[in-house]
């Protein structure tokens, strides 16, 4: 009887909890609850012509808008739509001093990485140019008014702490083969919403 | 958790009238502002002197636009508005298509010099030419009073200068009135070229209201100058209903307007 209640007193082991897992780090925000799907976006901008075009039409702003799918969470499929507005050039000639607009319709994908709130992406494709008028053709072989554009750009992108929202700075270069010798580069600030 | 159903309604509506706003915006600015630029084929030349010594004359070019024939419905329009008026009525019509001409001058000597650029044309109609009005007035054996549709200058212009000019729509509105007066309404050419019609329209009493004022199609520009100049022109149009000719797809409009010749009574 002694021998039990001894053992019973002082023999009894130390508890110790079991350790099964490393316990998560605390996220916040949790990319992971970021909406994710299908997007849009409202662009504002500037573009700038380079090559032959630079000294025939000046730097225009830019308003342009995204409807795009994320595939994975790296990788979305987007359609680009974007108008800028520009003074022509040429000194010295009746065309100087025109209003034109070049308007862009591409096809994109982007990939893109994220940290937490912020990512930054690459993205790139293709489609198609139109200039608003046909002042270039009067201008011995300055370039038609509808072609191909091509090209790519990066960005920056931060995400609020609203599941949808995020906004963004990018640049791009794209090529346009119709205008000729001539491509240019967009800068906008962008206001994404996710679905 | 009480806004979010309102934010996560709003939001996606906001989003797309933003979207329909967007591509709205876009195809009105391209509606409102898709202009057009036919140039001349060469640059005029004129004053001063030429290679042989001799006095360089005014230095003459046309533009001439080209355009479709009407559909039937747009036909079945023009003779509706002709049955309603009584009188011809014109396919290219003034309020539908929106012109300017653009020019630059420049001074190739080294005086300063004055240039005038005059601007004669042709509506579906009519032909308004100086040149055969002077050819009137010399049958006639009377000093010739030769006036142009539109005008730029005179203007002074310094060695080496470039001047830059519009003849803006505004000026072919009251152009292409003048001239349909004078080629349809026997208007007097000196009276209505000399006035601006909305502030003394002398010469117009017999164009009756609601007239459909035909438009150019034809532009002839004339420079004259007392030192060697030259210039550049180009024609530009907004076309409301697409009545320019598109080259494969399109019947052309082939009008053939009669020149305008003054009466001029012979000299005593």
């Amino acid at each position: 009887m002694v021998a039990a209640a001894a053992l019973l007193l002082f023999g009894s082991m130390r508890a110790q909890a079991q350790v099964t897992d490393v316990p998560n780090p605390a996220i916040f925000p949790d990319p992971a609850k970021f909406a994710r799907g299908l997007y849009t976006e409202g662009e504002i901008g500037a573009l700038i012509f380079l090559g032959t075009a630079q000294d025939r039409i000046g730097p225009g702003v830019a308003l342009g808008g995204r409807v795009g799918y994320d595939l994975t969470r790296w990788m979305a499929l987007q359609l680009h739509a974007i108008g800028s507005t520009h003074e022509t050039k040429f000194a010295g000639m009746p065309q100087a001093g025109q209003i034109i607009q070049l308007y862009q319709g591409t096809a994109e994908l982007k990939a893109t990485i994220r940290i937490v709130q912020t990512s930054i992406f690459l993205e790139g494709g293709g489609g198609v140019a139109r200039l608003s008028t046909n002042i270039l053709e009067t201008v011995g072989g300055s370039g038609q008014r509808n072609g191909l554009t091509a090209g790519g750009g990066a960005g920056v992108d931060y995400h609020s702490l609203s599941r949808h929202f995020s906004v963004g700075l990018r640049a791009g270069y794209f090529w346009l083969r119709d205008i000729k010798g001539s491509s240019q580069i967009t800068a906008t600030a962008y206001l994404r919403y996710t679905f | 958790m009480r806004g979010r159903p309102a934010v996560g309604v709003a939001v996606p509506a906001l989003a797309l009238t933003l979207a329909l706003a967007l591509s709205m915006s876009t195809s009105a600015c391209q509606s409102l502002n898709t202009p057009l630029y036919f140039a001349a084929q060469s640059t005029l030349e004129a004053g001063g002197v030429d290679d042989m010594g001799n006095p360089r004359p005014d230095g003459t070019g046309s533009v001439v636009l080209q355009f479709r024939q009407p559909t039937p419905a747009e036909q079945q329009k023009i003779d509706a508005d002709k049955q309603r008026l009584g009188f011809d009525v014109p396919w290219l019509q003034r309020d539908r298509l929106h012109i300017e001409l653009l020019y630059t001058i420049k001074n190739l000597d080294s005086d300063p010099g004055v240039f005038t650029l005059r601007v004669d044309g042709a509506n579906e109609y009519t032909k308004y030419d100086e040149t055969a009005i002077a050819g009137a007035f010399k049958a006639a054996n009377q000093d010739a009073v030769l006036l142009p549709l539109l005008r730029g200058g005179p203007q002074m212009l310094a060695p080496g200068a470039t001047y830059q000019g519009t003849l803006r729509e505004d000026d072919f509105v009251e152009a292409s009135l003048d001239l349909y007066a004078i080629g349809k309404w026997m208007a007097s050419y000196a009276s209505v070229l000399i006035n601006r019609s909305e502030v003394d329209p002398v010469g117009l009493e017999m164009v009756p209201p609601g007239a459909i004022v035909p438009a150019f199609y034809e532009f002839d520009a004339a420079l004259s100058a007392d030192k060697h100049m030259s210039c550049d022109f180009l024609v530009r149009i907004r076309d409301d209903d697409d009545r320019l000719f598109h080259e494969g797809s399109d019947a052309q409009f082939m009008p053939a307007p009669t020149d305008y010749v003054p009466m001029i009574p012979p000299k005593q």
